[in-house]
Formats: structure tokens, sequence, C-alpha cells
């Protein structure tokens, strides 16, 4: 009998003490960590149309679709289909595509969340976090760098 | 449909004891205010049916703030985190939303469920505890009939329940509803005897079945605690038999530690599996309706029924406060106790509660004996 | 907190006396990157393995590998000694292209069973003399066998139910006797995700328990096929046991591939893997113990809320390491993505304050978990698996110590910075429902240790030498025909990988070696002859987790 009084003031204890590890969301929102992965961002202006990130993407979420002349024309990449695995970000050397903080997204169909590059580009920061400043010391760490013998594929 | 007499003078004050009991029941109450008295046979019944509806009314409110806003709220506590607090001021609306949810759910029947038994059984076990509310003495003026075996016509009615869940379980057609029922059955079937004979324990110390009798009689003062006179209340004279009616009580209602009936994690809902919309807010409220009854019987014949400190008017107060202590108790006790298997069950209520019960019964009698 | 149970010294044995034992039954000899491989005849299976069993005393079947060749069938079966992991020895089985026939190693090992009829499902190899050749993770009326070569994925793969069993229709399998058969699951509040147990019933006791999965079946090792060793694999391991045991699924991942192409990994990266992995361990505890008292308490319980926040607080942690919550992807071969976050002293200090408020949060479940007399009487000798037939049925991990096998590969087969670390492993002799969740909670505060003892490491590690990658080229191709089998300690158990690499960036045969897929397996030899509340606190105890198990 003693264990199962015992249980029971356990349980009336978190009962009595009036505090809740829950919070009321959305009034507040909830801190997410500055290398929290979320929605991606695509800056046109930087991307130099390597295909890396494409050919690394695990599940073919990313498509570019270039002119004869190697220009860029299209840039999707299916919000609702990517594992946000942050790899294509990792490879992409002048940081064109990077992953924000953002996890408030709502569509009305699976068909919109395919993102082209404008609207990848107005992916708004979440609480205005630059993910980038959180990063910065290691995005040396970025595989290839160093004096290893590195294989261009 | 006379009332009892009232209590005697209080001993130890000298003042004169503050009746709990009127003398008039319910339906004359009634007849009296709406001029129904004057009609004979057929106005008396009107008004018992008035009344009636009235106790049943404020029985299924106090279910219906009970199922849906109150235990979310005492789990919520038990469990650190906020629970409903958007509806309404402090989420009671849910009750509202609650009820239309759940009426609004298609009935979807399975094709080899045998139809009667089917639907009736939902409503026999709603019926069956509100059945019981009839001779609970609950204060202020609000009791529906007060008959010399009030004590055994709860006992027998709650006990109908019992036939509902059987019903339910093999009517159903479901393998999963079939092992609850059985289970329901065989639990109900073990602890009743305990459930009985301890009350059996409080008769003996009352003489007498009438449920407005042995609430007066809990009203005499036991001892004065530094100048607070604690009443009668059997749960003091004999704390043994109130621990044991409760465990019993607890196996009755089916609730934690004793829920294996509508163990959710093993026979997905037991006897309640395949009942949807209003056949499940029937079986729903119907368990929290057994819940209250079986906090109402505990009251009366442990706690003094509607006894406490203030006017005889506020006794209505006291009296649903203590049923809502018995059913926090069985949310306090389902956030923190296991549930026992099903043979465990059986082993101890029939080999320990029944002897402990017994023994409690005989040592009651020995005592009364020996004090008379 | 180790048993008193004496760990048997393994005998070595060198590849001369394995050569010997195997005798002219060899046909070749096919060495995989780890162990001496022997090439047998199809029909001489069940006596090599019984004698490597008994002589050799390999006593632990740990992967069974089947796979196509252009011309050729193979089965690979891979076994080890419980007593002691690093010797390891693979038997390769081919069979011919137009008729894969290969003798069932059933007799000899019962984890065999589950294990043939995966591969009869996946790659079309029958096994002669199987008790029970059924498709197990695919459904009965799938068409072809995916893995296998001439698979075409354009034609229909299912035919319509008219032409197979209706599964809602009653059968009555049996009208003379008096049991009742009943379907647990797959839509079942307790069963751990998608899983179906057919269970035959007498009363409340359970006759027979025969456990369906596949439900969860995500051709896991075809993707991973399909994806480049270097970067496109990493994310899957995550999805295997979901639970946020994602970094030690990453880990064992991450091992296999280091260990084939030779790649070495800083010390200092080491020291955050080891430290990440007890983490994830944790958690996943946390959520064996919340779901474990569900199902034994019943909803509304408030352990599974406590566990349920508990866990809360490692995953802000690894979210402040890794960048998300459960799918962490943070492993990279070579080394970890990146170092702990900035500012240091503040994650070192939060993860500090976790395990500082952890003694207390353990006492706590120790008031509500095993001081409890209900709670006992429940899981006391309840759910008894022996440890010979745990070996039987390759059981690891928890369910496997909850039994006295002191079998951990942290210990016995050492990576990461484990073994210079001070820890126990935890093993109880009890056999029951109870030791395994003692086991659990004491390994979450063996896992305590762990993570402190990385934190004092990575705050005094000298600011120059903190390199998380080593320089890896960005294609990795190791050689064609190599062959590799690695494991480590999973939250459930001995997660193992087996890869063969064909020359190309991408693996040739990648099998995974689940835990849980054993330890379920060994669910009817817990349950029957026991209660259906039994039952269901066993397959709790188990702890398994159903993306694991169908993959």
């Amino acid at each position: 009998m003693i264990g199962i009084l015992k249980s029971m003031a356990t349980t009336m204890k978190h009962a009595l003490d009036g505090s809740t590890f829950t919070v009321e969301y959305p009034e507040t929102a909830p801190d997410v960590s500055p290398r929290f992965r979320g929605v991606h961002k695509f800056s046109q202006e930087r991307c130099i149309w390597c295909r890396q990130c494409e050919n690394v993407c695990p599940n073919d979420t990313i498509q570019i679709v270039t002119n004869d002349q190697r220009q860029g024309e299209q840039y999707n990449l299916h919000i609702g289909q990517c594992i946000y695995c942050r790899l294509c970000e990792e490879v992409c050397p002048v940081d064109a595509i990077l992953l924000t903080e953002n996890f408030e997204f709502t569509a009305d169909t699976k068909h919109d969340f395919v993102y082209n590059k404008e609207q990848l580009k107005a992916v708004p920061w979440y609480k205005d976090i630059d993910p980038l400043a959180a990063r910065e010391p290691d995005r040396d760490a970025w595989v290839g760098e160093g004096e290893g013998e590195v294989d261009y594929q | 449909m006379t009332g009892t007499t009232v209590a005697a003078t209080d001993a130890a004050s000298g003042l004169p004891a503050v009746p709990l009991q009127d003398t008039v029941l319910l339906p004359e109450r009634i007849g009296e205010l709406t001029g129904l008295d004057g009609f004979g046979l057929g106005g008396e019944l009107l008004a018992t049916f008035l009344a009636a509806f009235l106790i049943g009314n404020l029985m299924l409110a106090m279910t219906g703030v009970a199922g849906p806003w109150a235990k979310r709220k005492i789990t919520a506590a038990f469990t650190d985190r906020i629970a409903v607090n958007r509806l309404g001021p402090a989420g009671l609306f849910i009750i509202v939303a609650d009820s239309v949810r759940l009426l609004s759910k298609e009935l979807i029947i399975p094709e080899n469920a045998d139809r009667p038994a089917y639907d009736l059984a939902p409503i026999v076990v709603a019926a069956s505890a509100l059945l019981g509310f009839a001779v609970i003495p609950m204060g202020s003026g609000l009791h529906l009939a007060d008959p010399e075996v009030g004590l055994a016509y709860v006992f027998a009615v709650s006990g109908i329940a019992s036939l509902g869940l059987v019903m339910a379980g093999y009517a159903s057609a479901n393998k999963y509803s079939l092992l609850g029922g059985l289970r329901a059955v065989a639990q109900n079937i073990a602890y009743e005897i305990p459930l009985v004979i301890t009350g059996m324990s409080v008769v003996i110390f009352a003489g007498t079945l009438q449920m407005g009798e042995i609430v007066a009689a809990q009203h005499e003062t036991l001892v004065e605690i530094a100048g607070i006179s604690i009443p009668t209340w059997y749960a003091f004279v004999n704390p043994f038999a109130f621990v044991l009616f409760l465990i019993a009580n607890f196996a009755e209602v089916g609730r934690n530690p004793f829920d294996t009936p509508e163990a959710p994690t093993e026979i997905v809902a037991g006897y309640q599996t395949e009942y949807s919309s209003v056949h499940f807010v029937l079986i729903y409220l119907g368990e929290f309706l057994h819940i209250f009854l079986g906090g109402a019987i505990i009251a009366t014949i442990f706690l003094g029924g509607p006894a406490g400190p203030g006017p005889a008017a506020l006794g209505i107060v006291w009296f649903i406060i203590k049923i809502w202590g018995v059913f926090f108790a069985t949310q306090w006790l389902r956030s923190a106790v296991p549930r026992v298997r099903i043979d465990q069950l059986i082993e101890i209520g029939w080999k320990g509660l029944l002897v402990l019960s017994f023994a409690n019964l005989i040592l009651t009698a020995v005592i009364v004996g020996l004090i008379a | 907190m180790s048993t008193g149970l004496e760990r048997q010294p393994a005998v070595e044995v060198t590849e001369d006396e394995l050569e010997a034992i195997v005798g002219d039954r060899a046909l070749a000899r096919d060495n995989h990157l780890n162990a001496p491989g022997f090439v047998i005849r199809p029909d001489d299976v069940q006596d090599v393995l019984k004698d490597l069993r008994d002589e050799a005393g390999f006593d632990h079947l740990a992967n069974l590998t089947a796979q196509e060749y252009p011309d050729r069938y193979e089965s690979i079966y891979h076994l080890r000694k419980y007593a002691d992991p690093t010797q390891e020895v693979s038997v390769v089985v081919p069979t011919t292209t137009d008729e894969p026939v290969s003798q069932t190693a059933e007799p000899v090992f019962r984890t065999a069973d589950w294990h043939e009829r995966e591969a009869f499902d996946l790659v079309g190899i029958d096994y002669e003399g199987h008790p029970d050749p059924r498709r197990i993770l695919l459904p009965e009326t799938w068409q072809g066998h995916p893995l296998s070569r001439d698979y075409d994925q354009e034609k229909p793969q299912l035919v319509t139910l008219t032409e197979h069993a209706n599964p809602i229709q009653p059968d009555h399998h049996d009208d003379e006797s008096d049991t009742m058969f009943l379907n647990i699951g797959p839509h079942h509040p307790a069963t751990h995700g998608v899983l179906h147990i057919e269970t035959v019933l007498d009363g409340e006791t359970v006759v027979d328990v025969d456990p369906d999965i596949g439900y969860l079946h995500r051709c896991e090792e075809q993707m991973c096929q399909q994806g480049t060793y270097r970067h496109q694999i990493m994310p899957y391991p995550d999805r295997w046991d979901y639970v946020s045991a994602g970094l030690l699924n990453e880990w064992a991942y991450a091992r296999v591939a280091e260990d084939l192409a030779d790649i070495d990994v800083p010390e200092y990266a080491q020291v955050i893997r080891t430290m990440g992995a007890e983490l994830s361990r944790i958690a996943s505890h946390m959520l064996a113990l919340a779901t474990f008292a569900l199902d034994v308490y019943g909803d509304f319980t408030a352990i599974f809320q406590y566990g349920m926040r508990d866990r809360e607080v490692v995953q802000d942690i690894l979210e402040d390491l890794t960048g998300q919550r459960l799918m962490f992807n943070y492993f990279r071969l070579g080394g970890v993505a990146w170092d702990l976050p900035e500012p240091r002293e503040e994650f070192i200090e939060k993860t500090r304050d976790f395990l500082d408020g952890l003694p207390a949060k353990v006492d706590e479940y120790n008031d509500l978990l095993t001081a409890n007399e209900i709670f006992q009487i429940r899981t006391h000798d309840t759910g008894i698996l022996e440890p010979e037939v745990a070996k039987q049925y390759g059981c690891t991990g928890p369910v496997a110590r909850g039994s006295g096998i002191d079998y951990d590969l942290r210990r016995d087969d050492p990576y990461g910075y484990y073994e210079n670390l001070e820890w126990d492993v935890v093993t109880k002799d009890g056999c029951d429902n109870y030791s395994r969740v003692l086991v659990r909670m004491q390994e979450v505060e063996e896992s305590a240790k762990i993570i402190e003892q990385c934190l004092d490491l990575l705050e005094d590690w000298p600011e120059d030498e903190r390199t998380v990658q080593s320089n890896v080229p960005r294609t990795l191709k190791p050689d064609a025909d190599t062959e590799i089998y690695r494991a480590v300690e999973g939250a459930k158990g001995e997660l193992g990988i087996y890869i063969r690499a064909d020359g190309t960036d991408k693996p040739g045969r990648f099998k995974i070696r689940s835990p849980c897929f054993h330890n379920l397996s060994a669910l009817p030899e817990m349950a029957e002859g026991e209660y259906i509340p039994d039952m269901i606190a066993s397959l709790g105890s188990l702890d398994i987790v159903l993306g694991e198990v169908d993959r």
C-alpha cells in the first residue's frame, strides 16, 4: 500500500505546484534554436547554377531548369516533400540557398507547396534571425576543403 | 410519502438540532408550490415527475460538467499541462462544443449487432444510475423519496448496470466487446458482495435501512476537538469500513486500479468499442453517473449526507462537494495507479475484500452489541 | 551496476581453426572486411552452422543478407559470439539463378525463421525445410520480389482481394476447439505503431501469438541503395528508429561506411558523437518507459506525460546541437556536421542543468513505477524470456540485458570514445518485464554519467584542436566486391548494417540488421501461456519501433 500512496503523493505534488510545462501557442511563440532547419530561402543573385543542391538532395526535391547558355530559368523546391536535411545548404558554395528557422507555413493543397524562386526569395526570417550568423564559425567545416585529396566529380 | 422524523436536540451544545432532513419530500413541496396537490392522484404524479425531472437534470448537469471539462482540467493539473481554456470562461463552453460534436457523429451500427439489446444497453447503464438517485437525501429539500428499504434499493438498482454492460459486450458482435463485457460482469459480481456487506455494517450502526434515518443518525457529535465538534460520521467511527467501501466502490464503477473492462490499451474500449454518437454519450455519461452515485452513497452513509457547517439550506452544496471529492479521488487514482490484471482483480475481490468485509461486519456487530 | 555474472572469457578462435572446423565443406574463401568468409553448398548450411555454433562458440546469428548477382543468388549468414562480438565469421551460400533453393538454418538458429522469410519476400530465395515460408514484410498478395534484379516496377504488384482471402471475413479455423481468434491491431492503442498481432485466446489466456509486420515497410534498404555514400544516405538512418534514437542510427551508418572506405574520425568528433548518442539514448529510454506506463496504467496516466516532459528537455538540447528535434542528420562520414553551438558555455550549462535535474526525475519515476505494489505484481514474473531462448532469437539490447546476457557493443566491440570513459553495463537476472524496465531506467543514469564526462572533456578541449570532420573526398567509391558488416549499440539493441560495394558511389547492397525485428520475433516465447494484459505489457517492455522492424 505504501508504494501506491507514494505514487499518489507524487502526482498530487505536481497538481498542487501549479506550474505547467506547456505554453499557450500561438500567443507564446516557442524559442527555436538558431540552428533549427525550417523553410528555405533562395537568393538568385548569389546562385551560380552549379546544380550541386539538385544532385545532393536525397529525394529529388529541387528542380533546376536552365537554358542552353546555362543561365538559370527556374528553381523549384517542393517544401512539402523536402525532408529538411540541409544538405543543399551544406554543399552550396555561395550560400544561395539556406534554411531559415521559419516553420509556420500553410497552403491549401499540396501543390501549393511547390515554391518557385520568387516565393523562395520571399520567405521571411523567423523572428528576424539570420541563420548564417549562427553558423558562421562552422562554415569552414564544409566538405572537401583542406589539404586532402579532393575529388571534383 | 411523509418524511422522516427530525434528529433530537443536540446533546453537547443544548441548542435545538438543525434539522437536516425536511419532513417534506420534494414531490410534496413541488405540489405545494405549483398547487398540483389539489388535483388528487394525478396531481401528485405530475408533481413527482417534476421533482424527478429536477433531480435528474441536476445530476446530468453535474456529469456534463464532469465529463468534458472537469476530467480534462484535473488530468491536466496532474500532468503539468494547460487544458481547455479557450472556449468561454475557463473553458466551460467546451461542454457545449463537446455535446454538439458527440451528438452529431454518425451512428454506426455493426452488421451483426443484436439490435434490441444493442440499443437498450446504453439506456440500461445510464438509467440504472439515475434511478439510484431517487432515494438519496441531498439536502435543501432535494429528496425524492424515502422508502424504508432505501439502501437496499440503491444497491439493487446500481447492480442493474452489470446487466447493461454484459448486454453491450455481447450484442456488439465484436470480440473486444465480448471480452470487456465478460470482464465487467466478473468484476461487478466479485465486488458487489463486499460492497453490500460493508454497507450492512453501517446499517448495524444506524439500525435502519432508510436513507433519511441514516443521515439523521450521523448528526450527533462524536467528540469535541479544539472547539470544533466532530459529528458522528461513520467514516470517523469506522474508518476501516470506509476504506473498504471506497475500494469496493472503485471496483464497482470500473475505475483505476480496477478499470479492466474498458482497458483502452488492451481491448481497445472494451464493451464500448462499437458504440458511437448517442449510444456512446449515454454510456459515457452513464459511467460518470455511476461514479457520482457511488459518491452519493458514500456521502450518505459515511460522510453524513448533506451535513456541514452553516444553515440547512446549504445542504446541497456540501453534498455536491462530497460527491466531487469522490470523483476527484477517482481521477487521482487514474493518474497514479496501474490497473490490475483480471485474475489478480478477482483474487483481491473474492479472497481479500470479502474476508475483510465479513470481519468488519462481525466486529461491528460485536461492538454495537456490547455498547447497546 | 553489472550483475555478479561472470563474463565467460571467450575462447579466441583463429582462422586456421575455423578452416579446420568447416573443413572441406568450404568451396572457396570469400573474406569480408571484418570477418573470414566461407562459401559452402546450399545443402550444407545446417551442418556448418551447427558446427560453428557448437564447436567454435558462435552463438549469435547477427545478420542474414540475401542478394542477387547477375549469375547467382547469395545468402550470407553472419555469425558472432555473445561473449566476444569482435570474433565474426561469414558463411556465404550461393544458389543458382533459375532455381534458388537453399537449406534453412532455422533448426540451428531460431532467429533465421524471420530472416529467411524476409529474404524470400524481398529477394526470392526459397529455403527448404522452413517451417513457415510466408511473406513477412509485403502483403500476401504481392507479386514478385522487389530486391531481385528482374523485378518489374511497371507491372501490377497486388492481386485483388477476390482472388485472395478476404481479411474481414469471419473465419472459423476450427469449429471444434473453444479458442477464440483475435486480431490485435493494426489499429490499436497499445501496439507501438502499426503492428498486427494474430492471437488465439483460450478465455483470457494466450495460446498462440503470431506477429504480422510490414505495415510500415518503406523500402529503406532500396532507398539507401539509390543514394550516394557521402551525403545522400545519411538522412535516412534517422528514420529507422524514429523515436529520438536518430543519432544512434546515424552512427551505425557512419561506422560501417567509415570502416568500408577507411576514413578516420578525429578524436574531438568522437567525443561529440558519444555525447550526442547518449543523449539520444536517454530520450529513447524515456519514451520506452512512458509508453510502457501507458500499457500498464491505462490512458491519462501521469507517467507518460512526465516522460514526454523530460524527453522534451533532451530534444531541446539536441535541437541546439543539431538543428532538429527528431531527424537530426548530424553525423557526417568523417565526423559530425558542426561543432557545439556558440556560445559554448551556454550550451554546456544547459546540458549540465539537465543532468543535475535527472536524479530527481529518476527518483520520481522510482516512486511512480518501481515502488508501486500494483506495478510490481503486474510486471514481476510476466513476459519471461530465458537467456538461452533470447540468444536463439538473437535478442540484444535491454531485452537481452534484462535476461542476464551481458552483451553491450559499446564495451565489447568498442567504437567512439566509450573505452576511454568510466561507465557500467547494466544487466539484471530477472528475465521478466520488471527487470527490463529496471535495465532501462538504470541505463539512463549510466548515459548521464557518460555525458557528464564528455562535457568535461569538451569544455577543456584546446581550441585549435577542435576538428569536427576529417578530410573526406566529395565522392566515395569503395572498391568493388568489398563487403562489410558493422554494428553499434542502438537504443533497442545491436543495430547493424551490411554493405556490399560495387565500385560505384552508391551501395550495391545495403542490409539493415534491426534489433527490434529480432526482439519482436521473441514475443511468442514471452507471451504464450500468459494473459492478454501480460502480452501487452511484454510488447511494451520489448520497446519496438515499427520503423525499425519494417524498415
